[in-house]
């Protein structure tokens, strides 16, 4: 019945975890009830009997137990050591893979199979106030006793978090070869996301890019505009009316060439000698 | 409480996309973060079978004689794929001596987990330049282009003539 008792206190426990948050803080607030038995340092007789005692008494007591069991808690055989590879602990960076490594170190005598990891944000004054969940990755992996394991993980924060502090928690859920489950805050503190400035981001510099065509783009159509403004000025000479004879202001482009051929040639009238004359300029003759 | 050297290790692939018969570069970082140097620090990595993977450049067993502490060192393996599916890439061991005269201590590498490695006719599907198809396109789109152009060429060479005939009677 005590078997079933902590059983059912662990289940609501999960339940209640799940609806209310669990609080981190209070790690040091002593209470073994669901670890009994697996953590062998600890004096099995003093906590059994506080046990035997609560399965006896009466539901006001079975309340209290479930208020007293509020989270797992590490094994005490179990080392875990945390290492961000690519930024500082209190500054994270938003919009960059983070990765973190997380060292497991089985100092005791039996298997323990590591679960999972799960990261989250909270409200920085109250870690009970979840603000976001981070992906947690599945491991599933068995560290012998005697042998450390090294687990990675990996989170991206998004943009709208920079420049405000975050609790974030990552916990490491792991069982002992009894399945027991343990539960460690390898990561509990209040952190800082911010906004690496890189130099020279994409943004920015297709900004400079399309600045700086537009300047090209003005001085051209400034150059433009004066070049023209002079050529007005300089070229006050009179257009006189030459009719057909001065062929030097008339636009033959538009003509195929082989046409021009075909029809100077069959013109009779004028002497080859008359078109010579025309160099002077003058059409009045 | 000081107990010397630890050491965290990753293992990482580097590609995003793992082909059969491909390049694919792995990547194993080791971070000392205890406080003595690490001593004959030996990496191996014993998950790449002869019959899945080729070696084509690195080793798969390294040593260093010492890590410094707060220091890490990158190892990197280049290996091909000859098979593919899915294969589970799992932890690569690390044996390392936390100190002077201590006993040996076994870690493991964290693992990046199962991942598909992509047929390479597949692959080649996706990225191929595709030349045999370009061809095959232009082939088809021939007669299309290739028709209207020769009636223009002809109609154009047959008024280029006249002209020329009548330059030349003229003379």
């Amino acid at each position: 019945s005590r078997a079933s008792l902590v059983a059912s206190a662990q289940a609501e426990d999960r339940v209640e975890d799940v609806l209310e948050g669990e609080d981190i803080e209070d790690e040091d607030d002593e209470d073994d009830d669901d670890e009994d038995g697996q953590i062998e340092t600890e004096d099995e007789g003093a906590a059994g009997g506080e046990k035997t005692a609560a399965a006896k008494s009466g539901d006001e007591e079975e309340a209290e137990e479930e208020e007293e069991v509020e989270k797992l808690k590490a094994a005490e055989d179990v080392e875990t050591t945390l290492l961000f590879t690519k930024n500082a602990d209190k500054e994270i960076p938003v919009n960059k893979l983070i990765q973190i490594l997380v060292g497991f170190t089985n100092n005791g005598k039996q298997n323990y199979m590591v679960e999972n990891i799960h990261a989250s944000l909270r409200y920085p004054q109250d870690f009970t106030y979840y603000i976001q969940n981070f992906t947690s990755r599945e491991y599933n992996t068995v560290v012998e006793p005697g042998k450390e394991a090294t687990l990675e993980y990996i989170f991206q924060a998004s943009e709208s978090l920079a420049l405000r502090p975050f609790g974030f928690v990552m916990e490491l859920n792991y069982k002992d070869t009894e399945g027991n489950p343990f539960m460690d805050a390898v990561f509990n503190d209040t952190v800082q996301f911010v906004e690496q400035d890189e130099g020279l981001d994409t943004e920015t510099f297709f900004l400079y890019v399309f600045l700086v065509a537009l300047v090209i783009l003005l001085a051209v159509g400034a150059q433009q505009l004066l070049a023209s403004y002079g050529k007005k000025r300089k070229a006050p000479k009179p257009v006189v009316e030459t009719g057909t004879q001065n062929h030097t202001g008339i636009d033959y482009d538009w003509i195929p060439k082989e046409n021009i051929a075909a029809k100077k040639s069959p013109s009779p009238r004028k002497s080859p000698r008359r078109r010579t004359k025309r160099t002077t300029g003058s059409g009045d003759e | 409480q000081d107990s010397g050297a630890k050491l965290l290790a990753s293992k990482n692939i580097l590609n995003e996309w793992l082909v059969e018969g491909r390049d694919l570069t792995i990547r194993y970082s080791i971070y000392n973060v205890g406080s003595s140097a690490a001593l004959n620090v030996a990496l191996a990595d014993e998950t790449f079978h002869d019959s899945d993977f080729r070696v084509i450049s690195g080793q798969t067993r390294v040593q260093w004689d010492r890590i410094a502490p707060a220091s890490n060192v990158t190892h990197t393996v280049i290996l091909q794929p000859m098979k593919s599916g899915y294969f589970n890439f799992s932890s690569a061991t690390v044996m390392y001596q936390p100190s002077e005269d201590a006993e040996p201590i076994i870690g493991y590498t964290s693992s990046p987990g199962e991942e598909g490695i992509v047929p390479f006719k597949d692959f080649d599907r996706k990225f191929s330049p595709h030349y045999v198809d370009w061809g095959a396109f232009a082939v088809m789109i021939l007669p299309s282009i290739g028709i209207p152009f020769l009636l223009w060429y002809r109609s154009k060479s047959k008024y280029e003539n006249a002209a020329l005939a009548a330059k030349n009677k003229k003379h």
